[in-house]
């Protein structure tokens, strides 16, 4: 790597984390970012588990998987649509940094949010009901891999051109919450059927929760291998896209 | 600064921009020369913001290619847009954000040293007279602060040319002269301005040439005076009596050499090639029906005569900004012909 490449590198990663700080202070405290990154997952959980005879220490990885899932694929959906409404996201298209690093810094800000709201399940599964982190690692790579990989899918999804976030919320709850069915959140995947457990291998979700329950010593039907390597394809495939698609509205500009 | 790298600062080639049917930008060619004022004058709808949108890597071209200090736009990227500050035509400010932090991440953008960053944004808000109220919120800032914020944001970064869309549009008279002044004061240190607006008065007094942009086409490009002897058949004599008979229109309208008579408030206005014809025959027409002229002058054409012949659209009027029919033509005529 030339110098010149390593420069321009270094230049792409601060302008991408300044954005992502930035975001972070405008946004995470937004009604839309509460509403949709921490009220529905908890929301989701608790109209799901109570009631149920199943001990709610199994049920917090589900509760981890959804707190990273929703948490971090809602900060895109918030921000983007905002600043296209008063034309704040020209600021990135007008300045001299790539779209990868505008998107990645958005990306950051989805991540750091995931991680942070999940933190405090897993506290609540520690304190509260006596869940023990067999596996940091894993634990560490699952929180990681899927707030990267839905923050990225976040950040696709408000590629929909719309001025509010309900703009993009709507299409993509059209895609989340069906994933919730699929993804062995309500039924184990080793209960469904074929056609189903190919749907559930086929959905990010399902290596999310998969990876939670191995990490609180529990099992995963594919594996973590597995849920890692489609967890980081998904990741690629969604800031792929997102890009693609962003461009695309440049061009509709 | 950046190194200059071409003799103009802005070329633009053959740029169209098409929404499936609708060819809002239409293979338009012009350049801008390095240190120029250049104004890009146009009704709402003919392309301005649009251009503007290309040239600045916001929208991607359907053809045509864009320079800025000669690298294109799409194929250098990031160092044509280190060349350049922008102001849209809205102020678009984060809110959220104090005043000082607004300056501070856009020098983040253009990953600019810390030390230098917020050495310059003291300096741009002490200049802007903003300094004291750096640590407030921008959403509790006037219409005006907030354009005098958006505009030093587009001078954090010391660029070559900057681009500035509708700058004075909806802001009080204070504002708009503050704002003027800076754009001359830009352009005396160097800083190639490229300004869109329908205030054809504001171009006239601040550029060094205007295009006339209309349906996406560049209708014409020259100095405003020049284009102003353009159509030396819209000179006018402007006339008012100290009581006006009912059919006064009528009768100066048929007056020779007059090619349009328009009643303005109490005033009348006879577009004429020969106004020298015209002032006798108005003279003649008072004496013959007793009437007393208070005011006669004589109207050079003025931009907005350009301005109206080669688009057929009479620019909206705005508080502050001088585009009234009248007030442009009076104005006209104090930097041209002058009254008799």
């Amino acid at each position: 790597m030339t110098e010149s490449h390593k420069s321009h590198l270094g230049r792409e990663a601060r302008v991408a984390w300044a954005i992502a700080l930035k975001d972070m202070l405008t946004y995470y405290t937004r009604p839309p970012s509460i509403m949709f990154g921490i009220l529905f997952p908890f929301s989701l959980f608790l109209s799901f588990s109570i009631g149920r005879n199943a001990p709610i220490a199994q049920q917090i990885p589900v509760l981890i998987a959804q707190t990273l899932f929703f948490a971090s694929s809602s900060i895109g959906p918030v921000v983007i649509p905002s600043e296209r409404a008063n034309q704040t996201f020209d600021r990135f298209l007008t300045s001299p940094v790539s779209l990868l690093a505008i998107l990645i810094g958005k990306t950051i800000a989805g991540v750091v949010f995931g991680i942070g709201i999940s933190v405090i399940p897993i506290l609540i599964g520690i304190l509260f009901f006596g869940s023990q982190i067999a596996n940091i690692g894993i634990l560490l790579a699952c929180m990681v891999l899927s707030t990267v990989g839905f923050s990225a899918m976040g950040i696709m999804f408000a590629s929909i051109p719309g001025e509010t976030p309900g703009n993009v919320m709507m299409p993509l709850n059209f895609v989340r919450i069906p994933m919730l069915f699929i993804s062995g959140v309500y039924m184990p995947v080793s209960e469904l059927p074929s056609w189903g457990q190919v749907g559930s291998m086929l959905s990010p979700l399902t290596h999310t929760i998969e990876l939670a329950r191995y990490a609180l010593g529990g099992e995963t039907f594919f594996g973590p291998l597995v849920n890692i390597s489609v967890l980081a394809a998904y990741t690629v495939l969604f800031l792929f896209v997102g890009i693609r698609f962003h461009i695309i509205n440049q061009r509709k500009e | 600064m950046f190194k200059l790298e071409s003799k103009y600062a802005i070329e633009v080639s053959n740029l169209t921009k098409r929404y499936e049917d609708l060819v809002a930008v239409d293979h338009i060619d012009f350049t801008v020369n390095q240190k120029e004022i250049f104004g890009f004058l146009g009704p709402n709808g003919a392309g301005k913001t649009t251009t503007i949108r290309m040239l600045t890597g916001i929208s991607i071209p359907t053809e045509g290619t864009a320079k800025i200090m000669g690298y294109d736009i799409q194929r250098q990227t990031i160092e044509a847009k280190e060349q350049m500050g922008i102001v849209p035509d809205i102020s678009n400010v984060y809110n959220e954000l104090s005043a000082w932090d607004n300056l501070i991440f856009t020098g983040k953008l253009y990953d600019m040293p810390k030390d230098f960053r917020e050495k310059h944004a003291e300096e741009l808000l002490k200049m802007f007279g903003l300094y004291e109220r750096r640590n407030e919120k921008v959403q509790g800032f006037s219409r005006g602060m907030k354009r005098r914020i958006c505009i030093a944001m587009a001078l954090m970064n010391k660029a070559n040319i900057i681009f500035l869309d509708e700058p004075t549009s909806g802001l009080d008279v204070q504002s708009v002269l503050i704002i003027r002044d800076l754009i001359r004061k830009l352009n005396q240190d160097g800083q190639t301005i490229f300004i869109t607006t329908h205030n054809i008065e504001e171009a006239s007094q601040m550029c060094d040439r205007v295009a006339i942009i209309n349906h996406g086409k560049i209708a014409t490009i020259d100095t405003p005076e020049k284009l102003k002897r353009t159509v030396e058949n819209l000179q006018s004599v402007e006339i008012a009596f100290e009581a006006i008979a009912p059919d006064a229109l009528k009768k100066l309208g048929e007056l020779p050499e007059v090619s349009e008579a328009v009643k303005e408030g109490d005033k009348f206005k006879l577009f004429t090639s020969n106004p020298s014809i015209v002032l006798a025959s108005v003279w003649n027409y008072a004496q013959s029906n007793n009437l007393k002229l208070i005011t006669i002058n004589t109207v050079g054409p003025s931009l907005e005569d350009v301005f109206v012949k080669l688009t057929g659209i009479r620019p909206a009027t705005e508080s502050g900004g001088g585009t009234r029919m009248g007030q442009g033509r009076g104005q006209g005529m104090g930097q041209g012909r002058g009254r008799q």
